[in-house]
């Protein structure tokens, strides 16, 4: 069975100069990918290339059996939504108007909202909790709330995949949670294909399908949860050596070895 | 007109409460809603006032019936007829055209850099195009060619583009808005003193004509130049307008920009080319004139309550020309018989402004 999303000997980086090689993804319409690995690994890197905002090095992207540099801006941002870490800058703008860039694609030439635009707005924002905190001016508001209504956004572009870069990292256990049972939904509802990096790495074992595990400059597995969670695999991709997952006391004492600080 | 605003404001009250009942989500809408048209409203009764005033009030008065008498042909005063029609009517639609234009060119720089402060004066695109024209006056003026206005424009377009492609190539390497600005500043000095240098030398006879122009003024506009500067303006307007829905995606930064299926190399290359005409049709005809660029967009923008293109781009051109008629006005009526230059005025008006920016701005994304 074809994969809906494919890259062939895809290698990414900055100003022609790859950083990471030979990347190859396959994933099937509905399946959640997720990216690990520690910080400055180039999970960014390979997550804007993928949305086109990085050109490739090397390699071929597929996107529904097309070739990704073959769409037009317009087909692209009809199938694919992206939530980058990138703060966006508005002006006088309330979190509303803010999701409702995301009906962007759909709108006639002078960008004005119809009835449908609106009600998937709202629908999108009743999805992720932010309708209470729509009127309000989006620069005034938490990390957290902003990342959800980014989120909100995005969903209400109705794609087909969603690009997510860190999308939990300023939400509190409460949201991340609700944000792992919302791609849940939009998974199984919608079809939703997901492509994101985390660093919560519980969450990872839970919610993906298949994960990526980068470490500085190559791919050092990409597999299931189970695969990728099975002995000391985690341990050596962050570099960590002693066994600090098992129980406190352990966590504890590992701490105090990495401590510079002496009392 | 009054009785327009006065009904705006009842529909207003009589709406909130009757949309109490159906929810809030409406009443937002619609509150903004009417607050558009009022401010719209708003603008274009300061248009109509000021042109009226401007028209009437001068060394000479002219009274509203002498106007409508003019207009049906009944009033027989050669004069008055000859100062409505020949000098005071031109210039306030120059006003207003060009006004307008200035505050559209600050708005779609502000845009562009992503930079509250910028507009055509204090990037020094103003100030190129001075340049260019002042030394192609110069020349063809000693050759004792006539110029055209189609011929100022062009050269004032070389000009601006000139100094845009410096202030480009700047910002590649200037990181913050502040050092944008200082660059642009900077460009715009150089070329004032080119421009100085070139007037010195220039002859006697010339040097009259340039002097005033180069200060910035809206003096000694005729029905053609008027005609000209119109269909400019005008055009460029519409292409603006068309481009309000990129131009809403491109305000949210380039990244969601792309994501959204815009053009980013395209629509820059728009900005950096509608811009620049703009600016340079104002110093054609008008020199080069501070503030109104920067300071406009930033008040239609509280007015509005909004920053959305669609509706930006309309008003920040009524506002601009209501600014800029208060501001002839008061240039041509303060040291009567004297007339102030037009920057003189509207940098006591505008540089304030600019200064509240700053000042809110620093809490904000400013480096």
């Amino acid at each position: 069975m074809g994969y809906y999303f494919k890259t062939e000997q895809m290698s990414v980086g900055y100003q022609g100069k790859p950083l990471i090689h030979d990347i190859e993804i396959g994933l099937h319409k509905g399946e959640i990918l997720t990216l690990i690995g520690p910080n400055g690994a180039g999970k960014s890197t390979i997550l804007k290339s993928i949305a086109k905002q990085l050109k490739l090095i090397h390699g071929v992207v597929y996107l529904d059996k097309e070739e990704l540099n073959h769409m037009s801006g317009l087909e692209l941002s009809q199938k694919m939504a992206v939530v980058f870490t990138e703060k966006i800058k508005t002006e006088l703008m309330t979190c509303e108007d803010v999701v409702s860039t995301g009906r962007y694609p759909y709108t006639g030439h002078f960008g004005i909202l119809s009835k449908e635009d609106h009600d998937a707005v709202r629908e999108a924002m009743e999805l992720v909790h932010v309708t209470e905190i729509r009127h309000q001016d989006f620069t005034k508001i938490s990390d957290g709330q902003r990342q959800r209504v980014m989120l909100a956004r995005a969903i209400c572009q109705e794609p087909e995949i969603i690009i997510l870069d860190e999308p939990t990292s300023f939400l509190d256990v409460k949201y991340k949670l609700e944000f792992i049972s919302v791609l849940q939904e939009l998974q199984i509802k919608k079809g939703l294909t997901v492509i994101m990096s985390l660093h919560e790495l519980e969450l990872a074992k839970i919610v993906s399908d298949k994960i990526l595990c980068i470490k500085e400059g190559y791919v050092e597995r990409c597999g299931t949860p189970e695969e990728i969670f099975e002995s000391d695999f985690i341990k050596r991709l962050f570099h960590i050596n002693e066994d600090c997952f098992e129980g406190n006391e352990k966590l504890l004492a590992y701490i105090g070895r990495l401590g510079r600080y002496e009392e | 007109m009054l009785c327009c605003q006065g009904k705006g404001k009842i529909k207003c009250t009589i709406f909130s409460v009757w949309n109490k009942k159906k929810g809030d989500v409406i009443t937002m809408q619609k509150k903004r809603k009417y607050r558009y048209i009022i401010a719209f409203i708003f603008l274009g009764i300061g248009v109509v006032i000021f042109l009226a005033l401007n028209i009437c009030i001068g060394s000479v008065r002219i009274t509203l019936s002498d106007i409508l008498g003019t207009m049906t042909g009944q009033e027989t005063n050669e004069t008055i007829s000859r100062i409505l029609w020949d000098i005071r009517l031109p210039r306030t639609l120059a006003v207003i055209i060009l006004g307008g234009a200035l505050s559209l060119a600050g708005y779609l720089l502000q845009t562009f850099f992503y930079n509250p402060i910028a507009g055509p004066f204090v990037l020094g695109i103003s100030s190129g195009a001075k340049m260019v024209v002042a030394l192609v006056m110069v020349f063809l003026m000693g050759r004792a060619i006539r110029i055209t206005s189609a011929d100022m424009i062009a050269a004032a377009f070389v000009g601006a583009m000139l100094s845009m492609g410096f202030v480009l190539l700047l910002s590649r390497r200037v990181k913050g808005m502040s050092m944008l600005v200082v660059s642009g500043v900077m460009i715009g000095y150089i070329c004032s003193a080119i421009t100085e240098l070139v007037v010195t030398f220039a002859d006697d006879a010339d040097i009259v004509n340039l002097h005033n122009w180069s200060q910035g003024s809206f003096s000694g506009m005729t029905w053609n130049h008027v005609k000209v500067m119109a269909i400019v303006v005008i055009v460029t307007l519409i292409v603006v307008f068309l481009l309000s829905k990129p131009l809403s995606a491109y305000q949210l930064g380039e990244v969601y920009a792309q994501n959204m299926g815009v053009n980013i190399r395209f629509l820059r290359i728009c900005l950096v080319i509608l811009s620049s005409i703009l600016s340079a049709c104002i110093v054609a005809f008008a020199g080069p004139i501070s503030f109104v660029g920067i300071a406009t967009p930033h008040l239609v923008k509280k007015l509005l309550g909004t920053a959305k293109p669609l509706l930006m781009i309309p008003a920040c051109f009524l506002g601009g020309s209501v600014f800029c008629l208060f501001c002839d006005l008061l240039a041509r009526t303060i040291l009567a018989p004297t007339e102030l230059s037009i920057s003189t005025v509207t940098a006591i008006f505008g540089a304030p402004v600019v200064l509240w920016v700053m000042a809110t701005h620093r809490k904000e994304r400013v480096v």
